[in-house]
Protein backbone atom coordinates (compact mmCIF):
# COMPACT_ATOMS: atom_id res chain seq x y z
CA UNK A 1 0.00 0.00 0.00
CA UNK A 2 1.26 3.56 -1.17
CA UNK A 3 -0.13 6.59 -3.03
CA UNK A 4 1.00 5.27 -5.94
CA UNK A 5 -0.30 2.07 -6.10
CA UNK A 6 -3.56 3.07 -4.56
CA UNK A 7 -3.57 5.09 -7.60
CA UNK A 8 -3.18 2.14 -9.78
CA UNK A 9 -4.88 0.06 -8.09
CA UNK A 10 -8.61 -0.71 -9.72
CA UNK A 11 -10.10 -1.66 -6.48
CA UNK A 12 -8.78 1.90 -4.75
CA UNK A 13 -10.29 3.55 -7.42
CA UNK A 14 -13.65 2.13 -8.07
CA UNK A 15 -14.34 2.22 -4.36
CA UNK A 16 -13.42 5.84 -4.52
CA UNK A 17 -15.95 6.57 -7.17
CA UNK A 18 -18.44 4.73 -4.97
CA UNK A 19 -18.03 6.59 -2.01
CA UNK A 20 -17.95 9.76 -3.79
CA UNK A 21 -20.77 9.51 -5.60
CA UNK A 22 -22.62 7.74 -2.96
CA UNK A 23 -21.83 11.07 -0.67
CA UNK A 24 -22.74 13.19 -3.67
CA UNK A 25 -26.58 11.17 -3.79
CA UNK A 26 -26.69 11.32 -0.26
CA UNK A 27 -26.46 15.18 -0.37
CA UNK A 28 -28.60 15.48 -2.87
CA UNK A 29 -31.56 13.06 -1.41
CA UNK A 30 -31.22 15.43 1.82
CA UNK A 31 -31.39 18.64 -0.38
CA UNK A 32 -34.48 17.70 -2.16
CA UNK A 33 -36.58 16.36 1.23
CA UNK A 34 -35.29 19.27 3.09
CA UNK A 35 -35.79 21.99 0.01
CA UNK A 36 -38.57 20.11 -2.23
CA UNK A 37 -40.84 18.78 -0.04
CA UNK A 38 -40.24 20.60 3.49
CA UNK A 39 -39.78 18.05 6.14
CA UNK A 40 -37.78 18.19 8.60
CA UNK A 41 -34.43 16.65 8.27
CA UNK A 42 -31.99 17.45 11.18
CA UNK A 43 -31.31 13.81 11.66
CA UNK A 44 -30.28 12.98 8.28
CA UNK A 45 -28.28 15.89 8.05
CA UNK A 46 -26.56 15.42 11.46
CA UNK A 47 -25.28 11.68 10.36
CA UNK A 48 -24.69 13.24 6.90
CA UNK A 49 -22.48 15.79 7.87
CA UNK A 50 -20.44 12.60 10.06
CA UNK A 51 -19.97 11.37 6.95
CA UNK A 52 -18.77 14.28 4.98
CA UNK A 53 -15.42 14.03 7.35
CA UNK A 54 -15.08 10.65 8.19
CA UNK A 55 -15.39 9.32 4.20
CA UNK A 56 -12.03 11.68 3.21
CA UNK A 57 -10.32 11.33 6.43
CA UNK A 58 -10.46 7.22 6.01
CA UNK A 59 -10.01 7.45 1.86
CA UNK A 60 -6.70 9.74 2.75
CA UNK A 61 -5.37 7.38 5.48
CA UNK A 62 -5.84 3.75 3.23
CA UNK A 63 -4.40 6.06 0.15
CA UNK A 64 -1.38 7.58 2.59
CA UNK A 65 0.10 4.01 2.56
CA UNK A 66 0.26 1.05 5.01
CA UNK A 67 1.75 2.43 7.72
CA UNK A 68 -0.70 5.73 7.78
CA UNK A 69 -2.86 3.25 7.91
CA UNK A 70 -1.74 0.98 10.52
CA UNK A 71 -1.25 4.26 12.78
CA UNK A 72 -4.93 5.80 11.64
CA UNK A 73 -6.70 2.36 12.57
CA UNK A 74 -4.62 2.14 16.25
CA UNK A 75 -5.44 6.00 17.09
CA UNK A 76 -9.35 4.81 16.11
CA UNK A 77 -8.61 2.30 18.56
CA UNK A 78 -7.00 3.82 21.56
CA UNK A 79 -10.09 6.28 20.87
CA UNK A 80 -12.65 3.77 21.32
CA UNK A 81 -11.10 2.20 24.23
CA UNK A 82 -10.96 5.65 26.39
CA UNK A 83 -14.69 6.02 25.41
CA UNK A 84 -14.79 2.36 26.66
CA UNK A 85 -12.61 2.82 30.19
CA UNK A 86 -14.85 6.10 30.78
CA UNK A 87 -18.05 4.60 30.59
CA UNK A 88 -16.98 1.44 32.97
CA UNK A 89 -14.79 4.13 34.80
CA UNK A 90 -11.86 2.43 34.26
CA UNK A 91 -10.53 5.58 33.04
CA UNK A 92 -9.83 6.81 36.59
CA UNK A 93 -6.69 3.93 37.42
CA UNK A 94 -4.38 5.47 35.24
CA UNK A 95 -1.67 2.54 35.67
CA UNK A 96 -4.42 -0.29 34.34
CA UNK A 97 -5.27 2.78 31.49
CA UNK A 98 -1.41 2.83 30.35
CA UNK A 99 -0.98 -0.44 30.51
CA UNK A 100 -3.86 -1.69 27.83
CA UNK A 101 -3.01 1.51 26.07
CA UNK A 102 0.52 0.31 25.49
CA UNK A 103 -1.07 -3.48 24.20
CA UNK A 104 -2.71 -1.58 21.50
CA UNK A 105 0.41 0.31 20.82
CA UNK A 106 1.92 -3.05 20.77
CA UNK A 107 -0.37 -4.13 18.38
CA UNK A 108 0.63 -1.32 15.93
CA UNK A 109 3.96 -2.01 16.02
CA UNK A 110 4.06 -5.57 15.62
CA UNK A 111 1.14 -5.14 12.50
CA UNK A 112 3.78 -2.27 11.30
CA UNK A 113 6.88 -4.08 11.22
CA UNK A 114 6.31 -7.81 10.66
CA UNK A 115 5.44 -7.46 6.89
CA UNK A 116 6.83 -10.71 5.98
CA UNK A 117 6.34 -10.72 2.27
CA UNK A 118 8.70 -7.22 2.45
CA UNK A 119 11.70 -8.98 4.22
CA UNK A 120 9.75 -8.98 8.01
CA UNK A 121 9.56 -11.48 10.53
CA UNK A 122 6.17 -13.31 10.30
CA UNK A 123 3.90 -11.49 12.69
CA UNK A 124 1.40 -13.66 12.17
CA UNK A 125 1.92 -15.66 15.74
CA UNK A 126 2.95 -12.49 18.00
CA UNK A 127 0.08 -10.80 16.87
CA UNK A 128 -2.61 -13.74 17.93
CA UNK A 129 -0.27 -14.50 21.17
CA UNK A 130 -0.24 -10.32 22.77
CA UNK A 131 -3.16 -11.00 24.71
CA UNK A 132 -0.95 -13.15 27.03
CA UNK A 133 1.76 -10.60 27.03
CA UNK A 134 -1.09 -7.98 27.73
CA UNK A 135 -2.66 -9.97 30.54
CA UNK A 136 0.75 -10.88 32.10
CA UNK A 137 1.71 -7.41 31.76
CA UNK A 138 -2.00 -5.73 33.72
CA UNK A 139 -1.34 -8.72 36.62
CA UNK A 140 2.29 -7.13 36.70
CA UNK A 141 0.88 -3.57 37.22
CA UNK A 142 -0.97 -4.56 40.18
CA UNK A 143 1.84 -6.51 41.67
CA UNK A 144 3.98 -3.60 41.03
CA UNK A 145 1.88 -1.03 42.68
CA UNK A 146 1.57 -3.56 45.22
CA UNK A 147 -2.30 -2.99 45.92
CA UNK A 148 -4.65 -5.66 45.96
CA UNK A 149 -8.11 -4.06 46.84
CA UNK A 150 -10.42 -3.85 43.54
CA UNK A 151 -7.44 -5.15 40.79
CA UNK A 152 -9.41 -8.15 39.57
CA UNK A 153 -12.54 -5.63 38.37
CA UNK A 154 -9.73 -3.50 36.99
CA UNK A 155 -7.99 -6.20 35.42
CA UNK A 156 -10.93 -7.98 34.15
CA UNK A 157 -12.17 -3.91 32.78
CA UNK A 158 -8.95 -3.72 31.10
CA UNK A 159 -8.22 -7.02 29.42
CA UNK A 160 -11.66 -7.35 28.26
CA UNK A 161 -11.36 -3.88 26.67
CA UNK A 162 -8.13 -4.32 25.21
CA UNK A 163 -9.46 -8.27 23.50
CA UNK A 164 -12.39 -6.68 22.36
CA UNK A 165 -11.30 -3.27 21.51
CA UNK A 166 -7.47 -3.37 20.86
CA UNK A 167 -6.95 -6.78 19.72
CA UNK A 168 -10.10 -7.98 17.48
CA UNK A 169 -10.29 -4.36 15.88
CA UNK A 170 -6.45 -4.60 15.59
CA UNK A 171 -7.01 -7.45 12.65
CA UNK A 172 -8.10 -4.65 10.71
CA UNK A 173 -4.63 -2.98 10.88
CA UNK A 174 -3.61 -6.27 10.11
CA UNK A 175 -5.10 -6.62 6.68
CA UNK A 176 -3.07 -3.90 5.29
CA UNK A 177 -0.25 -6.87 5.06
CA UNK A 178 -2.34 -8.43 2.80
CA UNK A 179 -1.40 -8.81 -0.68
CA UNK A 180 -5.12 -7.44 -1.61
CA UNK A 181 -5.45 -5.16 1.20
CA UNK A 182 -6.83 -2.46 -0.72
CA UNK A 183 -9.81 -5.35 -1.65
CA UNK A 184 -9.84 -6.64 1.88
CA UNK A 185 -9.84 -3.60 3.24
CA UNK A 186 -11.96 -1.69 1.07
CA UNK A 187 -14.76 -4.48 0.98
CA UNK A 188 -14.82 -5.18 4.85
CA UNK A 189 -15.39 -1.09 5.84
CA UNK A 190 -17.92 -0.81 2.77
CA UNK A 191 -20.05 -3.98 3.66
CA UNK A 192 -20.21 -3.04 7.49
CA UNK A 193 -21.40 0.28 7.03
CA UNK A 194 -23.97 -0.88 4.35
CA UNK A 195 -25.28 -3.60 6.75
CA UNK A 196 -25.74 -0.99 9.45
CA UNK A 197 -27.60 1.16 6.26
CA UNK A 198 -29.28 -1.65 5.32
CA UNK A 199 -30.92 -2.63 8.79
CA UNK A 200 -31.70 0.74 9.49
CA UNK A 201 -33.48 1.02 6.08
CA UNK A 202 -35.28 -2.29 6.57
CA UNK A 203 -36.17 -1.92 9.73
CA UNK A 204 -37.94 1.16 9.04
CA UNK A 205 -39.67 -0.47 6.02
CA UNK A 206 -40.89 -3.62 7.40
CA UNK A 207 -40.17 -3.75 10.76
CA UNK A 208 -42.61 -5.61 12.78
CA UNK A 209 -41.49 -7.71 15.49
CA UNK A 210 -38.41 -6.64 18.04
CA UNK A 211 -35.11 -8.58 17.38
CA UNK A 212 -34.19 -8.30 21.43
CA UNK A 213 -35.55 -5.93 23.04
CA UNK A 214 -33.66 -6.03 26.29
CA UNK A 215 -30.37 -5.29 24.82
CA UNK A 216 -31.51 -2.59 21.49
CA UNK A 217 -35.41 -1.90 21.55
CA UNK A 218 -35.77 -0.34 18.47
CA UNK A 219 -34.02 -3.36 16.08
CA UNK A 220 -36.67 -5.10 14.41
CA UNK A 221 -35.88 -9.04 13.21
CA UNK A 222 -37.19 -8.09 9.91
CA UNK A 223 -34.09 -5.39 9.61
CA UNK A 224 -31.70 -7.95 10.52
CA UNK A 225 -32.99 -10.44 8.34
CA UNK A 226 -33.40 -8.08 5.18
CA UNK A 227 -29.33 -6.63 6.00
CA UNK A 228 -28.43 -10.13 5.80
CA UNK A 229 -29.86 -10.64 2.87
CA UNK A 230 -28.47 -7.40 1.52
CA UNK A 231 -24.85 -7.76 3.11
CA UNK A 232 -24.79 -12.04 1.50
CA UNK A 233 -25.42 -10.31 -1.93
CA UNK A 234 -22.95 -7.84 -1.95
CA UNK A 235 -19.62 -9.85 -2.22
CA UNK A 236 -21.39 -11.06 -5.43
CA UNK A 237 -21.86 -7.12 -7.18
CA UNK A 238 -18.10 -6.08 -5.69
CA UNK A 239 -16.34 -9.34 -6.78
CA UNK A 240 -13.58 -7.13 -8.42
CA UNK A 241 -12.82 -6.49 -5.02
CA UNK A 242 -12.44 -10.39 -3.74
CA UNK A 243 -11.06 -11.59 -7.13
CA UNK A 244 -10.00 -15.21 -5.60
CA UNK A 245 -13.30 -15.60 -3.75
CA UNK A 246 -15.95 -18.36 -5.31
CA UNK A 247 -19.53 -17.40 -5.50
CA UNK A 248 -19.89 -19.63 -2.01
CA UNK A 249 -16.85 -18.08 -0.48
CA UNK A 250 -18.34 -14.70 -1.37
CA UNK A 251 -21.74 -15.31 0.01
CA UNK A 252 -20.23 -16.29 3.32
CA UNK A 253 -18.11 -13.53 3.62
CA UNK A 254 -21.21 -11.32 2.83
CA UNK A 255 -23.22 -13.69 5.74
CA UNK A 256 -19.87 -12.73 7.90
CA UNK A 257 -20.60 -8.92 7.75
CA UNK A 258 -24.00 -9.09 7.79
CA UNK A 259 -24.55 -11.91 10.79
CA UNK A 260 -21.28 -9.97 12.52
CA UNK A 261 -22.66 -7.21 11.89
CA UNK A 262 -25.16 -7.09 13.93
CA UNK A 263 -23.72 -9.13 16.87
CA UNK A 264 -21.61 -5.92 17.34
CA UNK A 265 -23.99 -3.78 17.44
CA UNK A 266 -25.57 -5.76 19.87
CA UNK A 267 -22.52 -6.51 22.07
CA UNK A 268 -21.88 -3.09 22.44
CA UNK A 269 -25.45 -2.28 23.20
CA UNK A 270 -25.00 -5.13 26.08
CA UNK A 271 -22.16 -2.62 27.45
CA UNK A 272 -24.14 0.68 26.94
CA UNK A 273 -27.27 -0.69 28.83
CA UNK A 274 -25.28 -2.63 31.39
CA UNK A 275 -23.28 0.48 32.17
CA UNK A 276 -25.96 2.80 31.57
CA UNK A 277 -25.30 5.06 28.78
CA UNK A 278 -26.86 5.98 25.71
CA UNK A 279 -23.41 6.93 23.50
CA UNK A 280 -20.00 5.17 24.37
CA UNK A 281 -19.29 9.08 23.28
CA UNK A 282 -19.47 12.38 21.57
CA UNK A 283 -16.32 12.61 19.41
CA UNK A 284 -18.57 12.25 16.00
CA UNK A 285 -21.54 14.67 15.73
CA UNK A 286 -24.28 12.46 14.56
CA UNK A 287 -22.95 9.65 15.80
CA UNK A 288 -21.82 9.16 19.34
CA UNK A 289 -18.49 8.09 19.62
CA UNK A 290 -16.21 6.37 17.61
CA UNK A 291 -16.88 2.99 19.63
CA UNK A 292 -21.13 3.40 18.21
CA UNK A 293 -19.30 3.46 15.07
CA UNK A 294 -17.05 0.79 14.54
CA UNK A 295 -19.60 -1.63 17.14
CA UNK A 296 -20.31 -3.62 13.90
CA UNK A 297 -16.47 -4.00 12.73
CA UNK A 298 -15.20 -5.15 15.66
CA UNK A 299 -17.34 -8.24 15.69
CA UNK A 300 -17.26 -8.51 11.81
CA UNK A 301 -13.52 -7.70 11.25
CA UNK A 302 -11.52 -10.81 12.96
CA UNK A 303 -14.26 -13.41 11.43
CA UNK A 304 -13.58 -11.69 7.93
CA UNK A 305 -9.87 -11.67 8.80
CA UNK A 306 -9.55 -15.29 9.82
CA UNK A 307 -11.87 -17.00 6.27
CA UNK A 308 -10.08 -14.92 4.24
CA UNK A 309 -6.87 -16.03 5.72
CA UNK A 310 -8.04 -19.78 5.66
CA UNK A 311 -9.31 -19.42 2.29
CA UNK A 312 -6.89 -18.05 0.23
CA UNK A 313 -3.88 -17.04 2.82
CA UNK A 314 -3.28 -13.10 3.31
CA UNK B 1 -27.14 -19.62 43.57
CA UNK B 2 -28.96 -16.84 43.86
CA UNK B 3 -26.31 -15.31 46.31
CA UNK B 4 -23.63 -15.59 43.48
CA UNK B 5 -25.71 -13.96 41.14
CA UNK B 6 -26.82 -10.98 43.31
CA UNK B 7 -22.85 -10.37 43.32
CA UNK B 8 -22.15 -10.54 40.16
CA UNK B 9 -25.08 -7.88 39.48
CA UNK B 10 -23.93 -5.66 42.40
CA UNK B 11 -20.65 -4.67 40.28
CA UNK B 12 -21.20 -1.13 39.81
CA UNK B 13 -19.71 1.28 37.50
CA UNK B 14 -18.86 4.61 38.25
CA UNK B 15 -19.14 6.09 34.51
CA UNK B 16 -17.22 9.54 33.92
CA UNK B 17 -19.30 12.31 35.61
CA UNK B 18 -19.16 14.68 32.34
CA UNK B 19 -20.53 11.39 29.67
CA UNK B 20 -22.17 12.51 27.46
CA UNK B 21 -20.48 16.12 27.31
CA UNK B 22 -18.06 16.85 24.10
CA UNK B 23 -14.33 17.47 24.42
CA UNK B 24 -14.52 21.29 24.64
CA UNK B 25 -17.21 21.16 27.20
CA UNK B 26 -15.05 18.60 29.30
CA UNK B 27 -11.95 20.82 29.39
CA UNK B 28 -13.93 23.77 30.93
CA UNK B 29 -15.21 21.92 33.91
CA UNK B 30 -13.36 21.46 37.20
CA UNK B 31 -12.19 18.98 38.52
CA UNK B 32 -11.92 17.33 35.13
CA UNK B 33 -12.44 13.43 34.22
CA UNK B 34 -8.78 11.93 33.90
CA UNK B 35 -8.38 11.44 30.26
CA UNK B 36 -4.90 9.35 29.38
CA UNK B 37 -4.51 11.40 25.87
CA UNK B 38 -4.32 14.83 28.00
CA UNK B 39 -2.69 13.47 30.95
CA UNK B 40 -0.25 12.35 27.79
CA UNK B 41 -0.37 15.73 25.88
CA UNK B 42 0.68 18.20 29.66
CA UNK B 43 3.04 15.89 30.36
CA UNK B 44 4.95 16.41 27.15
CA UNK B 45 4.42 19.81 26.74
CA UNK B 46 5.72 19.81 30.65
CA UNK B 47 8.80 18.71 29.39
CA UNK B 48 8.84 21.31 26.64
CA UNK B 49 8.08 23.68 28.66
CA UNK B 50 10.45 23.28 31.36
CA UNK B 51 13.28 22.86 28.93
CA UNK B 52 12.23 26.51 27.19
CA UNK B 53 11.77 28.59 30.20
CA UNK B 54 15.29 27.02 31.11
CA UNK B 55 16.83 27.91 27.99
CA UNK B 56 14.93 30.43 26.18
CA UNK B 57 14.09 32.24 29.38
CA UNK B 58 17.06 31.28 31.49
CA UNK B 59 14.52 30.40 34.59
CA UNK B 60 15.83 30.80 37.64
CA UNK B 61 14.20 29.66 40.42
CA UNK B 62 15.11 30.31 44.85
CA UNK B 63 13.56 29.14 47.63
CA UNK B 64 12.06 25.86 46.55
CA UNK B 65 12.69 24.66 49.96
CA UNK B 66 9.83 26.57 50.94
CA UNK B 67 7.61 24.14 48.80
CA UNK B 68 5.35 21.17 51.16
CA UNK B 69 5.66 18.18 49.60
CA UNK B 70 2.13 17.52 49.19
CA UNK B 71 -0.86 19.19 48.49
CA UNK B 72 -3.03 21.18 49.59
CA UNK B 73 -1.58 24.42 49.43
CA UNK B 74 -1.57 27.26 47.36
CA UNK B 75 1.01 29.62 45.59
CA UNK B 76 0.01 32.99 45.77
CA UNK B 77 1.49 34.80 42.76
CA UNK B 78 1.69 38.31 40.80
CA UNK B 79 0.59 38.02 37.70
CA UNK B 80 1.77 39.89 34.40
CA UNK B 81 1.96 37.29 31.78
CA UNK B 82 0.93 34.23 30.77
CA UNK B 83 4.27 32.62 30.96
CA UNK B 84 3.67 33.16 35.24
CA UNK B 85 1.35 30.04 35.07
CA UNK B 86 3.80 27.50 33.64
CA UNK B 87 6.56 29.13 35.14
CA UNK B 88 5.57 28.45 38.46
CA UNK B 89 4.16 24.60 37.35
CA UNK B 90 7.50 24.03 36.37
CA UNK B 91 8.86 24.89 40.17
CA UNK B 92 6.69 22.07 41.08
CA UNK B 93 7.70 18.41 40.62
CA UNK B 94 5.67 16.46 37.91
CA UNK B 95 4.32 14.21 39.71
CA UNK B 96 1.80 16.53 40.97
CA UNK B 97 1.59 18.42 37.22
CA UNK B 98 -2.49 16.90 37.11
CA UNK B 99 -2.78 18.03 40.24
CA UNK B 100 -1.58 21.36 40.34
CA UNK B 101 -4.70 24.11 39.57
CA UNK B 102 -4.03 27.67 38.04
CA UNK B 103 -6.71 29.50 38.68
CA UNK B 104 -7.72 31.38 35.81
CA UNK B 105 -10.71 33.82 34.62
CA UNK B 106 -13.90 32.15 33.05
CA UNK B 107 -14.80 35.07 30.99
CA UNK B 108 -11.49 35.54 29.15
CA UNK B 109 -10.48 31.89 28.82
CA UNK B 110 -13.44 30.11 28.02
CA UNK B 111 -14.33 32.91 25.09
CA UNK B 112 -13.10 30.71 22.24
CA UNK B 113 -11.09 27.15 21.72
CA UNK B 114 -7.97 28.61 20.90
CA UNK B 115 -7.64 29.35 24.53
CA UNK B 116 -9.45 26.86 25.98
CA UNK B 117 -7.45 24.17 24.94
CA UNK B 118 -4.28 25.44 25.88
CA UNK B 119 -5.37 26.72 29.21
CA UNK B 120 -7.07 23.13 30.12
CA UNK B 121 -5.01 20.86 28.56
CA UNK B 122 -1.30 22.56 29.24
CA UNK B 123 -2.00 24.35 32.25
CA UNK B 124 -4.69 22.08 33.42
CA UNK B 125 -6.61 25.62 34.46
CA UNK B 126 -9.00 25.92 36.84
CA UNK B 127 -11.83 28.43 35.44
CA UNK B 128 -12.98 30.59 38.01
CA UNK B 129 -15.95 32.72 37.63
CA UNK B 130 -15.14 36.42 38.49
CA UNK B 131 -18.72 37.92 38.10
CA UNK B 132 -21.86 35.95 38.84
CA UNK B 133 -20.99 33.03 40.24
CA UNK B 134 -18.10 33.79 42.12
CA UNK B 135 -19.24 32.39 45.40
CA UNK B 136 -19.59 28.92 43.39
CA UNK B 137 -16.54 28.77 41.73
CA UNK B 138 -14.84 30.02 45.30
CA UNK B 139 -16.61 26.46 46.52
CA UNK B 140 -14.77 25.02 44.09
CA UNK B 141 -11.52 25.65 45.25
CA UNK B 142 -12.07 25.10 49.03
CA UNK B 143 -13.18 21.71 47.57
CA UNK B 144 -10.12 20.85 45.67
CA UNK B 145 -8.17 22.03 48.82
CA UNK B 146 -10.22 20.08 51.36
CA UNK B 147 -12.08 17.19 49.66
CA UNK B 148 -8.87 16.43 46.47
CA UNK B 149 -5.63 17.95 48.36
CA UNK B 150 -4.82 19.94 45.14
CA UNK B 151 -2.37 22.35 44.46
CA UNK B 152 -3.48 25.72 43.59
CA UNK B 153 -2.51 28.96 41.64
CA UNK B 154 -3.75 31.79 42.79
CA UNK B 155 -3.24 35.50 41.08
CA UNK B 156 -4.99 37.76 43.54
CA UNK B 157 -4.76 40.92 41.24
CA UNK B 158 -6.96 39.35 39.17
CA UNK B 159 -5.48 40.19 35.61
CA UNK B 160 -2.16 40.84 33.99
CA UNK B 161 -0.71 44.31 35.28
CA UNK B 162 -0.09 46.59 32.36
CA UNK B 163 2.41 48.20 33.86
CA UNK B 164 4.52 45.81 34.83
CA UNK B 165 3.75 46.77 39.03
CA UNK B 166 2.45 44.26 41.35
CA UNK B 167 -1.61 45.60 41.47
CA UNK B 168 -3.99 45.51 44.20
CA UNK B 169 -4.78 41.62 45.84
CA UNK B 170 -8.42 41.74 45.21
CA UNK B 171 -10.43 39.67 48.09
CA UNK B 172 -10.99 36.50 46.58
CA UNK B 173 -8.04 34.65 47.88
CA UNK B 174 -8.81 36.26 51.07
CA UNK B 175 -11.59 34.69 51.03
CA UNK B 176 -10.40 31.49 50.20
CA UNK B 177 -7.72 31.38 53.14
CA UNK B 178 -8.77 33.82 56.27
CA UNK B 179 -10.01 30.78 58.89
CA UNK B 180 -8.21 27.83 57.04
CA UNK B 181 -4.83 26.34 57.66
CA UNK B 182 -3.95 25.66 53.89
CA UNK B 183 -0.40 27.12 53.97
CA UNK B 184 -0.48 29.98 51.44
CA UNK B 185 2.70 30.43 49.25
CA UNK B 186 3.48 33.53 48.20
CA UNK B 187 5.81 33.72 44.99
CA UNK B 188 7.43 36.96 42.98
CA UNK B 189 8.07 36.47 39.16
CA UNK B 190 10.21 39.30 37.84
CA UNK B 191 11.15 39.32 33.98
CA UNK B 192 7.80 37.89 32.70
CA UNK B 193 6.56 41.14 32.10
CA UNK B 194 9.51 42.01 30.10
CA UNK B 195 9.22 38.20 28.45
CA UNK B 196 5.98 38.69 27.26
CA UNK B 197 3.51 41.06 28.39
CA UNK B 198 -0.11 41.19 28.10
CA UNK B 199 -0.99 42.18 24.28
CA UNK B 200 2.48 40.92 22.79
CA UNK B 201 2.24 37.98 20.62
CA UNK B 202 5.28 35.71 20.79
CA UNK B 203 7.49 35.64 24.11
CA UNK B 204 10.77 37.48 24.11
CA UNK B 205 14.10 35.79 25.52
CA UNK B 206 14.41 37.90 28.99
CA UNK B 207 15.48 36.60 31.93
CA UNK B 208 12.96 35.33 34.37
CA UNK B 209 12.94 34.93 38.16
CA UNK B 210 10.96 33.31 40.54
CA UNK B 211 11.27 33.71 44.25
CA UNK B 212 9.27 31.62 46.12
CA UNK B 213 9.00 32.45 49.87
CA UNK B 214 7.99 30.88 53.14
CA UNK B 215 4.46 29.61 53.45
CA UNK B 216 2.11 31.00 56.12
CA UNK B 217 -1.28 30.23 57.55
CA UNK B 218 -4.49 32.34 58.41
CA UNK B 219 -5.63 30.02 60.58
CA UNK B 220 -6.50 32.74 63.29
CA UNK B 221 -7.53 35.06 61.54
CA UNK B 222 -11.34 35.15 61.10
CA UNK B 223 -13.23 35.17 57.97
CA UNK B 224 -14.89 38.29 58.30
CA UNK B 225 -14.83 41.18 55.95
CA UNK B 226 -11.81 42.69 57.75
CA UNK B 227 -9.91 39.35 58.68
CA UNK B 228 -10.56 38.94 54.24
CA UNK B 229 -8.72 42.26 53.67
CA UNK B 230 -5.64 41.40 56.66
CA UNK B 231 -4.85 38.35 54.27
CA UNK B 232 -4.82 39.98 51.19
CA UNK B 233 -2.80 42.85 52.38
CA UNK B 234 -0.43 40.30 54.31
CA UNK B 235 0.23 38.47 51.36
CA UNK B 236 0.79 41.97 49.22
CA UNK B 237 3.16 42.55 51.32
CA UNK B 238 5.01 39.22 50.98
CA UNK B 239 4.89 38.94 47.30
CA UNK B 240 6.30 42.51 46.91
CA UNK B 241 8.67 41.91 49.71
CA UNK B 242 10.14 39.22 47.76
CA UNK B 243 10.19 41.45 44.66
CA UNK B 244 12.18 43.48 46.93
CA UNK B 245 14.46 41.40 47.57
CA UNK B 246 14.67 39.74 44.34
CA UNK B 247 16.15 43.32 42.81
CA UNK B 248 13.66 44.31 40.72
CA UNK B 249 13.04 48.14 40.80
CA UNK B 250 9.95 47.87 39.46
CA UNK B 251 8.23 46.65 42.75
CA UNK B 252 7.01 49.31 44.61
CA UNK B 253 4.86 48.75 47.13
CA UNK B 254 1.12 49.44 46.90
CA UNK B 255 -0.29 52.05 49.30
CA UNK B 256 -2.35 50.65 52.33
CA UNK B 257 -4.90 53.40 52.02
CA UNK B 258 -6.85 51.04 49.54
CA UNK B 259 -7.69 48.65 52.72
CA UNK B 260 -8.77 51.09 55.22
Amino acid sequence: MSPSIALSNEVFRIFAVLTTSLLVIGGIIIAVVRYGFHKDVTHAWDSYRGWLVMIPVISISLFAGRAVAICFFSVIAILAFTEYARATGLHRNLVMMFTSLAGIVGIAVVVLFGDSRNGGFDNYGLFMSIPVFVSAALLLASIVQNRPEGQLKAIALSLFGFLYIGWMFGHVSFLANARNSYGYLLYLLFAVELNDVAAFVCGKLFGRRPLCTNVSPWKTREGALGAVIISALFPLAVRFALPDFSIVECIIAGLIVGVGGHLGDLSISVIKRDVGVKDMGTLIRGHGGVLDRIDSLLYSAPLFFHFARYSHGL
Amino acid sequence: MDCNRSNIADWSYETAEDSGLRFIDRLKRCPREPDPLVYAARLLSALVIRGWLKTYNRLEISGRENLPNSGPFVLVANHSSHLDAVALMSALPLRSLHRTYPVAAKDYFCANRRRVLPAAIVANAMFFDRNESAEHSLKLCRELLEDRNEVLIVFPEGTRTVDGRVGLFRRGVGQLLAGTEYPAIPCYIGGTFKSWPKGSRLPRPARVKLSIGEARTYKSVAPDSLGVLRVCADLQNAVIALGAVSGRESVRSFSQEAYQ
